[in-house]
């Protein structure tokens, strides 16, 4: 399977009458945009604004950040199952734009929390986005449209501006292609290079809106999904999604997985990378049991690999989940490397680990997700909701976006922590 | 700060503060000014920046009996000082001591407000008493390491007082790296950033483990205790039993302030008025994050059992419900708290004579 992603650098982004892109710089027309989400009739309106870097803005009720990305060769192909028609994603040319993103809002939400950004002060530098040149898009509801079915309608929103953007970059010469090609049957089978498979916990349940899985794979949801091998390709190339709420992962951090990327650069130089398997975080103990199981057995018996790479989505009941699967992985003979955050400020590291088995000796810590950091206000504008939005805190206290400082954990600003692993961050013991 | 000489107290105990050997243990505190033993070393290294204005002395026994009651007597014959910095030994691996510079360090920290800086090898007991609430920097086990150890406080303190920021942590503050400092962690987490990304730290180190190399894994794994189940009940029949939860079932409004992640309280509620047969679903609500709450704020009994317990009283198989719930919230709580919780909980589920207890969690 072949993916090429050419990458546009883009310098800025403008609202005009027309849609197209000139010396880097995307022009867009917002009633055109806004036309095409309007479409959806879940959807009553939308708000379509700029952001730059510097701005005196604050975003709020984030549900997802998309890199604008589209198929060249490909018709109707572009994130298969939420705004194409259903095929398998990763192979062929995909235009991918850089320095830019989609900023989705639900300002609707009924959600104890979403995420948040300002593009200005400490938030801003704290975030890869609080960098970049934003499009920011609020949908509001229909009237008769049931709640999480807005959600989707939002999710999809944002996907189809990212395709929109992607779109308009036409004409522009990319800056850089990266060649995505791993033939997975015809893999090299007696290399000396280790097989490095990566075991990929996509969802999981506990934050179920109101006992309803957000849709996050092909259009579908994956709750109760086996343990199933994919190809990474599928993952870079908008086949996978993010859930309905940013905690440190969203649909952005999810096109470029850092794993799967860092995987492919190093294959054939000193490991051969065997695959991905693709599973999900399970409350049920003997589920959980069978599913650990089926997954080590398709990383050492089916991928064949030596080693494996376990990234986990956040919360206390994946970290056990995926401490059953190395725990499977490690009595097969596959060594392995564990992800998790630590999900407490103080204490030791050893502290923060939710399983007792001396096989899992390497552990990664990807970042303290809670870990808080105290925002002043210095937004002039609130985008994707108001001042009134209520901004969530874990202490029995009520605090809004308006407040002159508000008192955020990492892991709802969007862009800072990345739990496939793309951020430049370690939990060190003070 | 340069041309301001900082003002320093030292605290030693009677054998370093020369009142005498281990016959004179008992001795409670003295004052000296200037300093005395170790603290000639001490002031050779603080040079021209610091002076040490007294040195405060007591016997270890004395001290080490009722720590907490020395340390706040030791903390009066400190503040008239009105001292910048704070030392303490080191004491090696001698354990009173140990304890003794912990808990004189804690109070005059909590006190004062200034750096509280001791030295103890790994094994001193008051390492992990007091690591919270001092920084004692990493030492030999004898006096022979007297003047590296010195060394070490003194630079970890000069850089206390700078109030230089540590720029590698995400959020800067005032907090020097252990390891640069040779001191032991305090039971403190943050996030740092790092040369490369956790994607490929991690490939590199997996790619050491299968090799057989040496690799070291970011979390040094945890030594459990091994918690033997109890014997059974006996009868039921005989039996009163409590209800215990930690998904967080409290009130509306949640009088009490359970945090809905990382609380470090527990609370009571008594079950006639908190969970009636009769019960209004909009009573209640969750402080705890880690869960959709809809199925427990449908039926409370989803989480605390009460209304199978009460049907099991009526039918005579358990002997009695003991009228008191207790409520706690269990979502990312540092397991240290979490344990000292369940020591109190179970402190007072033995005082009231109860029998068994059902826990329930999420």
């Amino acid at each position: 399977m072949r993916l090429e992603i050419e990458s546009i650098d883009i310098r800025d982004i403008r609202l005009g009458p027309k849609t197209y892109a000139k010396d880097r710089v995307l022009h867009i027309n917002p009633k055109e945009l806004e036309e095409l989400l309007l479409k959806d009739g879940r959807i009553k309106s939308v708000d379509i604004h700029v952001v730059s870097p510097g701005d005196r803005v604050r975003i709020v009720n984030l549900l997802d950040v998309v890199q604008p990305r589209c198929k060249i060769d490909q018709f109707e192909a572009d994130f298969p199952g939420f705004v194409g028609r259903l095929r398998i994603a990763g192979s062929g040319r995909t235009r991918s734009l850089r320095g830019v993103a989609v900023l989705v809002s639900n300002p609707c939400t009924k959600r104890k929390y979403s995420a948040l950004l300002d593009m200005c002060g400490l938030a801003a530098e704290l975030s890869k986005y609080g960098k970049m040149r934003n499009v920011s898009i609020a949908p509001y509801i229909a009237d008769g449209t049931e709640e999480r079915d807005f959600e989707d309608a939002v999710k999809i929103a944002g996907l189809k501006t990212a395709v929109y953007l992607a779109l308009a970059a036409e004409g522009l010469s990319p800056d850089e292609v990266e060649v995505y090609d791993l033939d997975i049957p015809n893999l090299e089978r007696h290399s000396s290079l280790p097989r490095i498979a990566y075991y990929y916990q996509m969802y999981s349940p506990q934050h179920d809106h109101h006992g309803i899985p957000d849709p996050c794979f092909y259009g579908t949801h994956v709750r109760d999904l086996m343990p199933t091998i994919i190809h990474p390709n599928e993952v870079l190339d908008g086949g996978a999604v993010g859930h309905h709420t940013i905690r440190s992962l969203d649909t952005y951090t999810i096109q470029n997985h850092a794993v799967i990327k860092e995987l492919y650069r190093r294959h054939g130089e000193d490991l051969t990378f065997a695959g991905v398997v693709f599973g999900v975080a399970n409350i049920d103990p003997i589920i959980r049991k069978r599913k650990a199981l089926m997954a080590a057995n398709l990383i050492k018996n089916v991928l064949g690999a030596d080693g494996v790479i376990i990234t986990k989505i956040h919360g206390g009941m994946p970290h056990v989940d995926v401490s059953l699967v190395g725990e499977e992985c490690e009595k097969l003979g596959v060594k392995t490397a564990l992800y998790t955050q630590p999900l407490i400020s103080d204490g030791t590291l050893a502290d923060t680990l939710l399983f007792n088995n001396e096989a899992l000796d390497l552990v990664i810590t990807v970042g303290a997700t809670f870990e808080r950091v105290k925002l002043p206000l210095e937004a002039d504008r609130i985008l994707g909701g108001m001042a009134k939005t209520k901004v969530f805190l874990a202490d029995p206290v009520d605090q809004y976006a308006g407040d002159p400082i508000i008192d955020m954990e990492q892991m709802l600003i969007a862009g800072v922590h990345d739990h496939l692993g793309g951020a430049n961050i370690i939990v060190k013991e003070y | 700060m340069a041309g301001i000489k900082l003002k320093a107290v030292h605290y030693l105990n009677q054998f370093f503060g020369g009142v005498g050997g281990e016959d004179k243990a008992e001795v409670g505190f003295s004052v000296k000014e200037g300093p005395v033993g170790p603290g000639l070393a001490l002031q050779n290294e603080l040079a021209d920046r610091a002076q040490v204005a007294a040195t405060v002395i007591c016997g270890d026994n004395y001290f080490a009996k009722k720590p907490e009651e020395a340390a706040n007597e030791g903390l009066g014959l400190i503040m008239p000082y009105q001292p910048d910095l704070f030392f303490a030994g080191p004491a090696f691996e001698a354990g009173r001591y140990g304890i003794s510079c912990g808990a004189i360090c804690k109070a005059v920290g909590q006190e004062l407000g200034i750096p509280v800086i001791t030295g103890m090898s790994q094994e001193n007991p008051g390492v992990e008493m007091y690591r919270k609430d001092a920084f004692i920097c990493k030492t030999g086990v004898s006096a022979r390491d007297m003047r590296n150890s010195l060394q070490r406080m003194t630079q970890l303190a000069f850089r206390l007082v700078s109030g230089e920021k540590n720029m590698n942590l995400v959020l800067p503050e005032n907090l020097p790296k252990p390891d640069d400092f040779g001191y032991f962690p305090r039971l403190i987490l943050r996030n740092e950033y790092t040369e490369q990304t956790a994607a490929q730290r991690s490939i590199d180190k997996l790619l050491a483990k299968i090799k057989g190399e040496p690799f070291e894994s970011e979390v040094v794994l945890p030594t459990s205790e091994t918690v033997a189940p109890p014997p059974p009940i006996g009868d039921p029949r005989e039996c009163e039993i409590a209800l215990v939860s930690d998904g967080g079932l409290v009130p509306r409004g949640n009088p009490d302030g359970l945090s809905g992640r990382g609380n470090l309280r527990w609370t009571t509620y008594e079950i006639d008025d908190f969970l009636p047969e009769d019960f209004t679903s909009s009573d209640y609500e969750i402080a705890h994050t880690g869960y959709f709450p809809d199925e427990v704020l449908g039926n409370p009994s989803r989480l605390v059992p009460v209304d199978v317990v009460r049907d099991l009283v009526k039918e005579g198989e358990i002997g009695k419900l003991h009228p008191t719930f207790f409520c706690t919230s269990g979502n990312a709580t540092v397991t240290r708290r979490c344990a000292e919780m369940g020591d109190e909980i179970g402190a007072e589920l033995k005082r009231r004579g109860i029998d068994a207890v059902i826990f329930t969690s999420t």
